[in-house]
């Protein structure tokens, strides 16, 4: 790809301008959480921290975050443990219907969310489960597994054949070619898939939001909250999540390459 | 391979365990859920008790009725603008992604992914604070005299909703256009200048119309995810935002009818069906086209 000086810098200005509708709206909740807001106005020389005080103790808030929390390691384990599984038995070569499954594995996160939560909702009900945590988790679940999936996949696709083959040559049975060859070189695939999966998992709101029962994740109470208007705490809890969330996407960026985190836009 | 082969060796059977086992998840929690959802759409409410007569009532209201079919057609032209806004902001971003090399092309790309995870109910209400009545957005254009009072183009209507979409969905269009793009041969930019086409021409007639791919294959995407969000137009809609989401949402809510609620779930279901097939079929169409040049 080749561009002018003038064009370059022509794309610059745009790319900056779309930086600043991406991150311009976040600014303001964190700014306005750390100081004074009086009439819509920020008073720059008036630093506070107490919203984050005000914060601290929200049982309600507190409770959703350990709600929040516990969905999102369940969901990760859940989605590691089967996403790596479903790339095994894809990639391996002769599993029948392969098509139909990768399509159904990649269906929740192809349709929109409001039809994947509605399913698992009627279905839910339909089975006589009740609606908890257990229903959240297996919706996220549903939902991050083809992430993980495709990550696992590309990178299996990646390694060569030969080396497995190589393990089996040297007498090495299934399991310890999985062990001891397959699982190091994916080490940096499953860490970047967990989180992944978590961070989506932390913020996913449209198919929680019809899956959940009395217990609630942290979007879904911050959605509640924000409802009855802005306040102060509600700021502090979003500058806090915005920071959480960064160092998962520093940190998922540190495992994976760019260009398995795009494989699964393709 | 023998034909002859017995069909349960100790090694069939494993296989067919593993089968089994590989289908039994998706098939419980993709496949039932969303068959049990379709069967839904074809039963009734009488008061507040389910009927599991089949009919086609549910979907003979929606076009029968006067609400629904407007809002639905309303809110794909609302989803067909978001997809042009995007395309329109994120191709550039996405020419400059193509261009940069090294350190800054990945610090660059990674800028553009982290809103993606960035929470978002947080965007919306971000956005929100800037777009309301009293928001940032009007402050600003008083503050410097481009409007005398408060502007009410942007605040809780469907404008709102188109703007809120289009900065939530920009990342989303960015990434398959940099794909696209970055599929690119060298050469043909190269063979292109050779041939006295100014960076211009080259644009105009080799790269944007190799790149269609990943603008078809983006604006699939946003169109989709525009069209199955309700929590947006709830957030920032207000009294006219209505979109077909919402609706959808309130009869499982406030409404109360599920079957109704399910119905018009399959016909969005059909739509999203039918925009990811198109965005599919025209992208491998004119990715064809372009590995044949």
């Amino acid at each position: 790809m080749i561009a002018s000086r003038g064009a370059m810098v022509l794309l610059a200005c745009l790319t900056g301008f779309v930086f600043l509708l991406l991150y311009g709206p976040l600014l303001l909740p964190i700014v306005s959480s750390l100081f004074t807001v009086k009439q819509g106005l920020v008073q720059w020389d008036q630093p506070t921290l107490q919203a984050y005080g005000t914060l601290a103790a929200n049982e309600g808030i507190l409770e959703a975050l350990r709600n929040t929390f516990m969905v999102g390691i369940s969901a990760v384990i859940l989605s590691l443990v089967l996403g790596t599984a479903l790339a095994f038995y894809v990639n391996s070569g002769e599993s029948p219907g392969r098509q139909f499954l990768q399509f159904l594995i990649f269906l929740p996160f192809l349709l929109p969310p409001i039809i994947i939560g509605l399913s698992l909702l009627i279905f839910f009900r339909e089975i006589a489960f009740p609606r908890s945590l257990v229903t959240i988790i297996i919706g996220h679940t549903v939902f991050v597994l083809a992430l993980v999936y495709r990550i696992v996949l590309v990178r299996l696709q990646a390694l060569s054949r030969s080396l497995v083959e190589a393990s089996f040559d040297l007498g090495a049975s299934g399991w310890q070619t999985f062990r001891l060859v397959l699982l190091p070189n994916l080490t940096g695939a499953l860490a970047g898939a967990a989180v992944l999966a978590f961070a989506l998992s932390f913020d996913e709101t449209l198919i929680t939001i019809l899956v959940t029962g009395t217990q609630n994740t942290l979007p879904i109470r911050l959605w509640a909250m924000m409802r009855l208007g802005f306040t102060p705490d509600i700021n502090a809890l979003v500058t806090l999540i915005l920071a959480f969330t960064t160092a998962l996407c520093l940190l998922a960026a540190r495992y994976l390459t760019p260009r398995e985190l795009l494989a699964e836009e393709s | 391979m023998k034909s002859a082969a017995p069909i349960l060796t100790p090694s069939r059977l494993r296989d067919l365990t593993m089968a089994t086992a590989a289908y039994i998840l998706p098939v419980v929690f993709v496949l039932l859920p969303l068959a049990t959802f379709f069967v839904y759409s074809f039963f009734s409410v009488q008061g507040v008790q389910l009927v599991r007569d089949p009919t086609l009532l549910n979907y003979r209201r929606f076009f029968a009725d006067e609400i629904y079919l407007p809002v639905f057609l309303k809110t794909c032209r609302l989803c067909l603008e978001v997809a042009g806004l995007t395309i329109l902001f994120g191709y550039p971003v996405a020419y400059l992604l193509a261009v940069l090399r090294g350190r800054k092309k990945y610090v660059l790309l990674l800028l553009l992914l982290v809103p993606l995870l960035m929470s978002y109910i947080i965007k919306i209400y971000a956005i929100r604070s800037i777009l309301g009545g009293t928001g940032f957005l009007n402050r600003f254009l008083l503050w410097t005299g481009v409007i005398d009072e408060p502007s009410m183009l942007f605040v809780y209507n469907l404008n709102a909703v188109l703007l809120t979409l289009s900065v939530l969905l920009l990342p989303f269009a960015i990434l398959p256009i940099f794909l696209s793009l970055e599929r690119i041969p060298r050469r043909l930019l190269e063979a292109s200048s050779d041939l006295g086409g100014s960076g211009w021409q080259t644009f105009r007639m080799v790269t944007l119309p190799l790149s269609l791919p990943g603008v078809i294959a983006a604006a699939s995407f946003v169109f989709v995810l525009a069209l199955g969000d309700f929590l947006t137009p709830q957030m920032v809609g207000g009294q006219s935002g209505f979109t077909f989401g919402r609706i959808i949402y309130s009869q499982f809510g406030a409404a109360f009818n599920w079957p109704f609620g399910a119905a018009l779930s399959a016909i969005l279901a059909v739509v999203v069906m039918l925009a990811i097939v198109i965005g599919a079929r025209f992208g491998n169409r004119a990715a064809a086209r372009g590995s044949s040049l």
